[in-house]
């Protein structure tokens, strides 16, 4: 549609809708905002609470009796740092690794020519529906690779993700197909043309990865319950707070004990300690995040075949 | 066919030739892509060979002296639960409802975010948006229930609208948790979900929405003419790749939004393996349903991608 | 000389080393327990005392996700602690063959301690091949049982419902609605206008034995969980062993609860309640009464009562059915004798290089030394003696219940997995010190001392019989239903659906057409059941 087919009171209408629509719109976006900050500050209000009271219920946006129990529960522990260090440490090193391999396999892939490219992306494209199973897995690990208690279990099996070599792939067919080429009459090979010109290009596509990799692998705490956890130098901080939480529901039920059940003066409880775990955890991540935002400015596409 | 083939001798040496010479010219390709190639495959599919326990009943007590073949057993025990094959249809339901209703939620907050000019504010609804995404499910499930009580929000306010006479028994009746499920996953996860379609939106070239503008396109228009296509390989790829993924409808939220009274409609396959397969140690039970959900979602995937490509979409495979 | 000396100071190095290898050598044993926990202290003063002592340094590994997937892959992979505690699936371990049988090990001149903790009961916790893999962590009572109160299952009730009544007693099940629907009548809203609520069911997952549970209580019997015993055997010797959920005893119960309900004491949510909601709500002080075991809703009491809420906390009532039900006149039997923790506690696993150590270690920890300091702590810093009498501060008392103080002052997970000693010492002490009725009345409130004073009472438990003899098969909710596991499931899947459907019958027509439905769809899974309790609980009776 052309400006001349646009008859002119249509025109007009539009200009409405500029003054309107973003009114609308932002009204809309706060109401969204308030529907998900509530919960979020609800649960950050609840972690401040005295846990025996919070157990009652009914506590909005602010603490009604303020206290740090759950917090001193969770930070009192030496392990707490121990913990801390180590998620940082396989956070960063699964997140490097894997982007380069990801990227790496990206290149390969977004590269017509390359005679294995169908191939490899079967194959690969097929991981993701095709799961064998906590048990054969664990086996692969535990029996046939022996990384139990060890820090590599952390890493090794999460080396490589489909999804985001989709993603990468897609960022590099977008890319200007000039620049490749002129490098290549340069004489460079494919991996200087793939770690001297397209890497470097990637970044936004890679930020937006590195921050699924990196809150992906923060947030795991199943490997370290199967794999480590009889070693407590490799304590993960998601296990351990997954850890604290299980403890003090357990010490609510007390279950069988009838010891000292008649007498229980813990100031935090499950339901205080729940929530001072997920502030704990989420933290870090909300301070990384701004960090990776400025780089989604230039923005990534999934694409596939086009058949 | 015998003298076509003397014929073209020299021909095909030729084209070996070229074979070899193309294979080296890609070497570093395939020094970048097989290392990952094996990764995968001993990664992702040597456990398969842990699918022959499927076909065997590996339970507790047999772990050690070794479990028995016993063909389909597994297989037919679930298929001749009705709860089994009820679990399907919840699974299928679900996942379902969540892919439309989560993909239509994150598009169209992705669409109103590019909306808005200023920068600060969009940032901000970014980010609150989906911060979400970090709570826990306990914690989530729990807040749900509390509105969705008797006595809670959600019916108070029904209530005071003169929408509904007595309370809606949202969280007893079974014919509600399909729908409360895909309200939870939508507000949990829209905000996560939209980052991809965002910065898919933000690659959009800025010049067309200019051309557009020029030629006289609304808002609306250029949301349409522009925005909605500039999207739309991500959306095709994503959709592509959900649908294989149909199978999966989550554990934990039916597990602890679940109860006796919406059972028939909240037990998704995961659920009932829980209580038949894996509390009871029935080991080749859960997997053989491990194997029937991976078999499916491959079906289903090929399927999908197959109409993508006779509609000549973008496709996956 | 200087050679001399050189050759004394060798032969004394030579000789300490050789000392110290006959008083062993230090190891580490690894430890799981199937019980989420808190990794001790690197100092903890008692694991220091231990391994000062035995040489024996503790690894400790808790669980954190899912108990059967945890279980199933370590037993999978063989991948065995030295000590196991598989926590409430720990027959998975035995059925798995990852234990050392015991009594290998034990016998009356090598380790006297254990073999005479287990004497009496013996019988109970060997199996069928005579071997013994876990030593019962709880339930074995020295000298006397101390019953202070009902930790176990009843009806509850808020005390300011008895107190309004002027401190009725309650023993049937009639007697205890009809005071709950009167005080709704009078005062249908707590002081800040909160509507009360006459009956709480909790049904979630396992904690659903507040749903289906009772029955059992008000026809006179201890829980035995899902069935219904018959404690005198017939002719043959034969204990009759009934499901009572089919029995015609079970639906007047259910009438009941459907009655209440169409009176508007029951509110629909707590069908779809969760175990947080169902506490919140206790807490809140709105719920009058429900059926429970005390230890269940520990959380909400302590809410309760820092709120100082006294009024609102529960008191047990031990209920049974009066004799206008026409099953004659029933005498309430809740309170059973001391029920060994069947299968329960720290095993020792096959892979374990020193099963010797380590069961001499439980010998010596079950001496009274060690007992006094593993459930009493140290003389002077964590109790202190009056008058032969041990005592505790509340300050002393109470920070047993922190875990920070905890993790550095307790051996709580090797306290709470071996065998230890219960009841009183030989000196009239608790060996608890929950126990100890010293403590007990000093950290009453006063609400309470008077709540009692008017009935005449000095402790909660007066509310109860005395606890009957333990039957021969212990209680039979202990029984391991793996065998049966899927008509289990179905059995107990059937009635989570079925009962609520019953109590919020629109009328009694509807509610006999429902009943008649549950019955029809719960009868084939119920019978294997029954089948399968009657020969588990005679294989124990004629062992």
């Amino acid at each position: 549609m052309t400006a001349a087919t646009m008859p002119k009171i249509q025109k007009r209408k539009s200009k409405n809708h500029d003054i309107a629509f973003p009114l609308v719109n932002g009204i809309f976006l706060c109401v969204l905002m308030f529907v998900t900050l509530f919960p979020v500050l609800n649960t950050v209000a609840i972690s401040f609470n005295d846990g025996i009271d919070a157990v009652r219920g009914g506590i909005g946006i602010w603490p009604r009796i303020f206290s740090t129990e759950a917090y001193n529960a969770l930070l009192s522990d030496k392990l707490t740092y121990t913990a801390f260090g180590i998620s940082v440490a396989r956070t960063v090193l699964t997140t490097l690794l894997n982007l380069l391999l990801t990227s790496m396999l990206a290149f390969a892939l977004s590269r017509k020519e390359y005679v294995f490219n169908k191939f490899i992306t079967f194959i690969v494209v097929m991981t993701m529906y095709v799961n064998a199973g906590l048990i054969p897995n664990y086996l692969l690990i535990a029996k046939t690779l022996k990384l139990t208690k060890t820090f590599w279990v952390y890493i090794i099996p999460t080396m490589f993700s489909c999804f985001n070599m989709i993603v990468i792939r897609t960022y590099i067919m977008g890319l200007p197909e000039a620049l490749a080429e002129s490098a290549r009459i340069d004489g460079a090979n494919d991996f200087r043309i793939f770690w001297q010109i397209i890497f470097p290009l990637c970044t936004p596509v890679l930020a937006t990865v590195a921050l699924f990799v990196a809150v992906g692998s923060w947030n795991q705490w199943f490997d370290t319950q199967l794999y480590n956890g009889s070693k407590k130098n490799l304590y993960t901080l998601q296990y351990l707070l997954k850890m604290k939480l299980a403890t003090s529901m357990q010490s609510a039920n007390a279950a069988n004990t009838s010891v000292d059940a008649l007498v229980q003066t813990s100031k935090s409880t499950p339901v205080t300690v729940r929530c001072a775990t997920t502030v704990v955890s989420a933290v870090p991540i909300l301070i990384v995040y701004p960090f990776l935002q400025r780089y989604f400015v230039t923005g990534m596409v999934l694409g596939g075949v086009k058949g | 066919m015998t003298t076509k083939a003397i014929n073209n001798k020299p021909a095909q040496a030729a084209k070996r030739k070229k074979i070899w010479r193309t294979l080296w010219d890609q070497k570093y390709l395939m020094l970048m892509s097989i290392p990952v190639l094996l990764y995968v495959l001993f990664f992702n599919y040597y456990p398969l060979w842990g699918w022959r326990y499927a076909f065997q009943n590996l339970n507790l007590n047999n772990l050690k002296k070794g479990a028995d073949w016993i063909g389909f057993e597994n297989f037919t025990w679930l298929f001749n639960r009705p709860e089994f094959i009820n679990s399907i249809r919840n699974t299928l339901a679900m996942s379902t409802i969540n892919l439309i209703v989560g993909t239509i939620a994150s598009i169209v907050l992705a669409i109103l975010l590019n909306e808005v000019r200023n920068k600060a504010f969009k940032r901000t609804v970014q980010t609150v948006t989906y911060l979400p995404h970090f709570l826990s499910m306990v914690i989530v499930v729990g807040m749900a229930q509390n509105m969705f009580m008797s006595d809670g929000p959600i019916n108070n306010m029904l209530i005071a609208a003169k929408l509904v006479d007595s309370p809606v028994y949202w969280l007893g009746e079974g014919k509600y948790f399909w729908f409360l499920v895909a309200i939870i996953n939508v507000w949990k996860e829209v905000g996560w979900n939209s980052i991809i379609y965002i910065s898919t939106m933000t690659s959009i070239d800025p010049t067309l929405y200019e051309a557009a503008s020029i030629d006289g396109a609304g808002r609306f228009k250029r949301i349409l003419h522009v925005t909605l296509p500039g999207i739309k390989s991500t959306f095709m790829v994503l959709l592509i790749m959900n649908i294989g993924h149909l199978m999966e409808a989550g554990f934990e939220i039916q597990y602890l939004m679940g109860n006796d009274l919406n059972i028939d409609f909240s037990q998704t396959i995961d659920v009932f393996v829980m209580k038949y397969g894996i509390s009871a140690g029935n080991y080749g039970r859960a997997i053989a349903s491990g194997m029937f959900k991976s078999v499916v979602g491959i079906i289903l995937l090929f399927g999908a991608n197959f109409i993508a490509k006779k509609l000549d979409e973008d496709t996956l495979l | 000389m200087k050679k001399f000396l050189a050759g004394i100071l060798a032969l004394i190095m030579v000789l300490s080393l050789c000392s110290f290898a006959v008083a062993e050598e230090p190891i580490t044993v690894t430890v799981f327990r199937g019980d989420p926990g808190d990794q001790p202290t690197d100092d903890n003063k008692i694991y220091k005392l231990i391994e000062e002592e035995f040489g024996i340094k503790f690894e400790f590994e808790f669980l954190a996700g899912d108990l059967d997937e945890t279980l199933g892959t370590k037993l999978m992979n063989e991948d065995y602690p030295d000590l196991f505690d598989g926590g409430n699936s720990a027959e998975k371990l035995i059925n798995a063959g990852a234990l050392i049988n015991l009594l290998d090990y034990m016998s009356e001149e090598k380790t006297p301690n254990l073999w005479n903790h287990i004497a009496a009961i013996k019988d109970q916790i060997v199996n069928e091949n005579g071997e013994l893999f876990i030593i019962p962590n709880y339930g074995i009572n020295y000298n006397e049982q101390v019953v202070n109160a009902c930790n176990g299952p009843a009806f509850f009730l808020q005390k300011q419902v008895l107190a309004w009544a002027g401190y009725p007693q309650v023993k049937t099940l009639n007697e205890y609605f009809d005071l709950i629907e009167k005080f709704i009548a009078e005062n249908p809203t707590d002081a800040n206008g909160a509507k009360y609520e006459g009956f709480a069911i909790l049904c979630e997952d396992w904690r659903h034995f507040c749903l289906i549970n009772p029955v059992q209580h008000l026809m006179g019997q201890p829980n035995e969980g899902e069935v219904f015993i018959n404690r005198t055997a017939d002719e043959n010797g034969n204990h009759e062993v009934d499901v009572f959920i089919v029995q015609d005893y079970a639906k007047p119960y259910y009438k009941k609860l459907n009655e209440m309900f169409n009176k508007g004491l029951i509110n629909a949510d707590t069908f779809v309640m969760n175990y947080d909601q169902y506490i919140a709500k206790l807490s809140s002080g709105v719920v009058l009464g429900m059926f429970d075991q005390t230890w269940d809703f520990g959380p909400a009491t302590d809410a309760l009562n820092t709120a100082e809420m006294f009024g609102n906390t529960y008191v047990a009532l031990p209920l049974v059915y009066d004799e206008s039900y026409g099953f004659g006149a029933i005498s309430e039997q809740y309170l059973n004798g001391g029920v060994p923790n069947k299968d329960r506690g720290f095993g020792i696993s096959v892979s374990c290089e020193y099963p010797e150590r380590l069961v001499m270690m439980f010998e010596e920890l079950l001496s009274d030394k060690w007992q006094t300091i593993l459930q009493w702590g140290i003389e002077g810093e964590d109790y202190y003696v009056e008058n032969g009498r041990l005592l505790m501060t509340k300050e002393q008392y109470n920070q047993r219940a922190d875990a920070t103080w905890k993790m550095a002052n307790m051996a709580a997970t090797i306290w709470e997995s071996s065998p230890k000693k219960q009841g009183l010492m030989d000196d009239g002490n608790a060996w608890t010190p929950g126990d100890q009725g010293e403590i007990l009345m000093a950290f009453m409130s006063d609400y309470d001392k008077e709540f009692l004073g008017k009935y005449g009472f000095t402790k909660w438990a007066d509310f109860f019989n005395a606890p009957c003899e333990l039957a021969p098969w212990g209680e039979a909710w202990q029984i391991d239903k793996a065998p049966i596991n899927d008509d289990y499931t179905d059995f107990n899947s059937i009635q989570d659906k079925w009962l609520p459907i019953c109590i919020m019958s629109a009328d009694d027509a509807t509610f006999d057409a429902n009943w008649d439905a549950f019955q029809a769809e719960i009868a084939p899974s119920a019978k294997v059941y029954e089948d399968f309790m009657q020969e588990e609980v005679m294989k124990l009776v004629n062992k």
